[in-house]
């Protein structure tokens, strides 16, 4: 096993904690002197009043909302959330705005690099090394991970190959064309390649992809499996955000995600108060403090994330802390019924046993005073008119077994769903103050 | 073996500023200098001094 900074990566834990603490202790104070977010948020607390990890309670999260209202004020775009020389900015990032206005990120030369080195780890983990050649099926246009994506390869010593402006069927003939034999994206796109190049008469395994990592949505392990079955590669799973970055990543034993330490200082927080680290195995909230990045301080960024929380050792032999797995966004969890529903689950339970289904999307409505969610389930064109009605029985019993809630189920004909290359939007929720995901 | 990495890398520090000093009416040498600058610091976050027991 071998490792891109093994002289990181497997510090004893106590040791990580002091170089962590003593790296907090230094952004929070050059975040109180130069962002003026920080400037007024963290008033009335020093530095030395954080001598312990468990200080940190005394801070403030700093969420995305507070964020919006400082990008107002000057100097534009970035307003307070700035904590450089406007002039030192070389590169203009911004989130996807999906829960509201947009959240504009400057990365200086030096910011920039140093995401692109904790990014390195998440590659290296995932065991692309130079001799791979690596395609990326996307235009990146203002959105960070794609970027990360690129010039870490570039780091790394991979070969890339950006796949921008061309349609999926032009993208499969460009990875047979140069031999691609790695690729980062989006599982759902990832399963969409597969899916195209079925229909134009390729094996996806034939592809010749052998390392495959993904971005931008929850994967579950389902998923996982299914595109690795697809391609006939290994499939790596990491996590990350415009804001904070991408700060956890899967190594090659592929049992949860590694924590980017000591780049990342990152808290799971019981869900409900926000206070107390979460125990082992527990579902918890991600709180993240990139510990190097100077031109766009967070500071217990609340990432929104659902993640469990996992163990601190590995097979691979990083000492670093691990997520067990990522659940999903706090955003994505919804009272259906009174009942508690992610979906996440739902997904689970079609990529595990319902390979018959290629594409589905979930929308819950108000009729009267009842909840009712639906399935729109896209089954393969091959399939009968009766094996159709059965996987639709079999799909009503499995996700009442799996989310405790009664499904209508609407088998559609074979490519009505619409089919997304980044971020898929499967659950639509139409209910008064709902939102889609 | 950390020490001697972060001597070698103050070294790099030093050396890069000296070059700014000598050609300060020169975009690409203060620039690529200033690049250099860049990386001693994210060198020095990935060797970080531990502390002392």
């Amino acid at each position: 096993m071998d490792y891109w900074n093994p002289y990181l990566e497997t510090l004893p834990r106590e040791t990580y904690d002091e170089i962590e603490l003593s790296y907090f202790r230094t952004m929070f104070s050059y975040a109180k002197v130069y962002s003026k977010l920080y400037q007024e948020k963290l008033k009335g607390i020093d530095h030395e009043d954080i001598r312990t990890l468990d200080d940190l309670k005394k801070i403030p999260l700093t969420e995305k909302e507070e964020m919006r209202k400082y990008q107002e004020i000057d100097p534009f775009p970035y307003g307070g959330l700035l904590a450089s020389n406007i002039e030192q900015v070389t590169t203009f990032r911004q989130t996807s705005g999906t829960t509201g206005k947009p959240i504009y990120v400057p990365e200086t030369y030096e910011s920039w690099q140093w995401r692109i080195e904790a990014w390195c780890h998440i590659l290296y983990m995932a065991g692309f090394r130079p001799h791979h050649r690596v395609f990326l099926p996307f235009g990146y246009n203002v959105y960070v991970a794609f970027w990360e994506a690129h010039f870490a390869s570039e780091k790394l010593g991979c070969e890339l190959v950006p796949g921008g402006a061309l349609d999926t069927k032009g993208r499969i003939h460009k990875i047979l064309e140069i031999r691609a034999n790695g690729m980062m994206n989006t599982p759902t796109y990832g399963l969409h390649i597969a899916e195209e190049a079925k229909a134009m008469g390729i094996d996806p395994a034939s592809l010749g992809i052998e390392r495959m990592l993904c971005a931008g949505e929850p994967m579950p392990q389902a998923t996982r499996s299914r595109l690795e079955e697809a391609f006939n590669c290994h499939v790596f799973d990491h996590i990350g955000g415009t804001e904070p970055c991408a700060w956890a990543g899967m190594c090659e034993a592929k049992d949860g995600l590694h924590i980017i330490e000591p780049f990342f200082l990152v808290e799971i927080l019981d869900r409900e108060t926000l206070q107390k680290e979460v125990e082992e195995g527990e579902i918890g909230v991600a709180v993240v403090t990139p510990l190097g990045r100077r031109s766009f301080p967070l500071i217990r960024f609340n990432t929104k994330d659902l993640v469990v929380k996992g163990k601190h050792s590995c097979s691979c032999g990083r000492t670093s802390k691990k997520i067990k797995e990522v659940v999903g966004r706090i955003d994505d969890l919804r009272k259906v019924r009174g009942v508690l529903f992610s979906p996440k689950t739902v997904e689970e339970v079609i990529r595990k046993d319902f390979h018959e289904i290629e594409e589905f999307e979930m929308i819950v409505e108000r009729r009267g005073l009842m909840d009712v969610i639906t399935l729109r389930a896209e089954p393969n064109p091959v399939l009968t008119i009766s094996s159709i009605e059965q996987t639709k029985a079999r799909l009503h019993e499995s996700l009442k077994i799996a989310t405790n809630l009664t499904f209508n189920v609407i088998m559609e004909t074979p490519g009505s769903l619409p089919r997304y290359t980044l971020k898929a939007k499967r659950f639509k929720d139409l209910r008064e103050g709902g939102k889609n995901e | 073996m950390n020490d001697q990495i972060r001597n070698e890398i103050e070294r790099i520090e030093e050396s890069a500023k000296r070059l700014q000093t000598l050609a300060p009416d020169n975009p690409a040498i203060l620039r690529n200098a200033d690049i250099l600058l860049t990386f001693v610091y994210i060198l020095k976050f990935i060797t970080p001094q531990l502390p002392a027991r």
